[in-house]
């Protein structure tokens, strides 16, 4: 097929259409730094979707549950190995994410006959001294997007735009403390929530204003049979690992 | 792609292949990772050096103590480290912390000591994260017992021997009852729980005596004592060993040297600063000769 172009692209826009399908549906994951550090937070029906790669390092996606185990455990490896060999300082998200994760995404995703990886990847970095936090996402096609205080990812392009804006007219700033990070992280996964629900069309139109009260309403649809979870990365924590999930009375605070 | 970071570039295809093999039926087992990766663990001396049989003394200069007080375990090292007879350092380490409720003390061989920690440390990280639970007490105990059986042909080799001791706290213990618990290794890696104290190391048959006694005989029995009087106890216990053992420092007055000490509780492990140890360094002189 690779001496064919027309075919390989072709059948390169299935792979992204089949991908694309299978991912819209999927639970959005918000990311957004605090004065205290990084959270990452979504609302999941049992499966965990917040995990802890290394001591500054934590993992969010979503896609097929299988897939996203494979790459945790890639990444998880790589670091640990990494952080033992040299030392768990020299552990850092730009060389984990352009030496290992992009290219294997890539790879998989171009050839054609095998299989792809049906996900969206977010990585959060808690800066050491010196270093500003950081937020990746890493698309299944390998493309690799750097954000510093808020960042999303959802089933579509046009649901993590929607969500975007809704953080980028919300947002007062990354001063912010936890409550207020996961309030409006739950504000913004609800919009996401709403997008996907649309349809395609419906989604991309300039109709996209989701109001407070329909926010929470679509919140507390979510959390009959969902769950809220949430794992931050604190400066203020003791020790090395700086990672910990919250409890459900932490969360529960937060909660209008 | 250029090869700036050895491991990192070769890691993914060979996870490739050592997922086909390992991460289907994942066991969060470091040493295994370790070992895929061809980390040298073990250090092959030529064949002629090796046989030395069962007359190797392991060479294990130094005094390290742990005891069960009222809110956990308390566990402390001098800091002297020695080379035959002579002392090459006095700031050694010996008390290390492995994670936020385990603490291993070593004696021996501080190369392999220090690997030994090092590999428990990052194991027990590596099994939280990539099995989303800490790994059990049970689980602990045995990982250590692992890493000391492998390194018994060092041991025998005469350069690798290493022996110590484990503290940890056990969560799951009821709120009104003591968690600490303190694990003595063999050579071997068999585990024994020691109840109320332990100690390893060249000094310590100077004072095992001493602890069994305060521990039967004593006005305040070791397990009801509290942090303060733990400390006390443990510098005189070290100032003991410093006395009759040479690998094993005393307390060092000018250069401000003080042992380690650190006490494992509910709350975690933590460090006995350096000024609450002077203050109770004065507190464990004989009336008279407080300084």
């Amino acid at each position: 097929m690779r001496d064919e172009p027309y075919r390989w692209i072709e059948a390169i826009q299935d792979r992204r259409d089949y991908i694309e399908d299978q991912l819209r549906v999927g639970s959005p994951v918000v990311g957004l730094t605090y004065d205290d550090g990084m959270v990452l937070l979504t609302i999941g029906r049992g499966q965990r979707k917040i995990f802890e790669v290394h001591d500054r390092i934590a993992l969010s996606a979503i896609g097929h549950p299988a897939d996203i185990e494979r790459l945790r455990m890639l990444v998880t490896d790589t670091a640990s190995v990494q952080g033992f060999q040299n030392a768990t300082e020299d552990v850092n998200l730009h060389r984990l994410t352009n030496f290992v994760l992009a290219h294997t995404f890539k790879q998989a995703f171009e050839s054609i006959v095998g299989e792809a990886y049906i996900i969206k990847m977010l990585l959060a970095e808690l800066g050491s001294t010196g270093d500003k936090n950081r937020f990746t996402c890493i698309n299944y096609d390998g493309n690799v997007r750097t954000d510093m205080t808020s960042t999303v990812i959802g089933g579509t392009e046009v649901i993590e735009t929607g969500m975007q804006n809704y953080l980028a007219t919300a947002s007062t700033g990354s001063d912010r403390d936890l409550t207020a990070a996961l309030q409006l992280g739950l504000e913004a996964w609800a919009v996401g929530r709403e997008l996907s629900s649309r349809e395609p069309e419906e989604a991309e139109s300039e109709e996209t204003q989701v109001d407070t009260v329909q926010m929470h309403e679509i919140i507390n649809v979510a959390r009959e049979d969902g769950e809220i979870e949430a794992g931050v990365l604190e400066t203020t924590q003791r020790g090395a690992s700086k990672f910990r999930l919250l409890t459900s009375q932490e969360i529960e605070t937060a909660l209008p | 792609m250029s090869d700036n970071g050895n491991f990192l570039n070769r890691m993914r295809t060979e996870h490739e292949a050592f997922a086909l093999k390992e991460v289907m039926n994942h066991k969060g087992d470091f040493l295994n990772l370790l070992k895929h990766t061809n980390y040298p663990l073990k250090i092959d001396l030529p064949s002629e050096k090796t046989q030395h049989g069962a007359d190797i003394e392991i060479a294990h200069s130094t005094t390290v103590v742990a005891v069960r007080y009222r809110d956990g375990v308390m566990i402390a090292g001098d800091r002297r480290a020695t080379a035959g007879t002579s002392v090459i350092y006095d700031r050694a380490e010996k008390v290390l912390q492995i994670d936020r409720h385990s603490v291993l003390a070593i004696s021996g061989s501080p190369a392999i000591a220090y690997e030994i920690a090092r590999i428990l440390e990052h194991s027990f990280q590596y099994f939280r994260r990539s099995q989303l639970q800490e790994l059990s007490l049970e689980g602990k105990l045995r990982m250590l017992s692992r890493l000391i059986r492998e390194n018994l042909p060092m041991a025998l080799q005469g350069i690798g021997g290493v022996i110590p001791i484990f503290a940890l706290y056990d969560l799951n213990a009821a709120d009104d009852e003591n968690g600490g618990k303190i694990f003595f290794y063999d050579a071997l890696g068999a585990h024994f729980e020691n109840v109320n104290f332990a100690t390893t190391g060249s000094g310590s048959i100077w004072i095992r005596g001493v602890l069994r006694y305060l521990s039967r005989f004593g006005d305040t029995p070791l397990q009801e004592m509290d942090v303060r009087q733990a400390t006390v106890t443990i510098l005189r216990l070290l100032d003991t060993a410093s006395e009759y053992d040479a690998a094993t420092s005393g307390y060092n007055a000018r250069a401000q040297i003080f042992p380690n000490v650190k006490t494992v509780t509910r709350t975690g492990v933590e460090d006995i600063a350096d000024d609450e140890l002077e203050t109770c360094y004065a507190e464990a002189q004989p009336d008279g000769e407080a300084s």
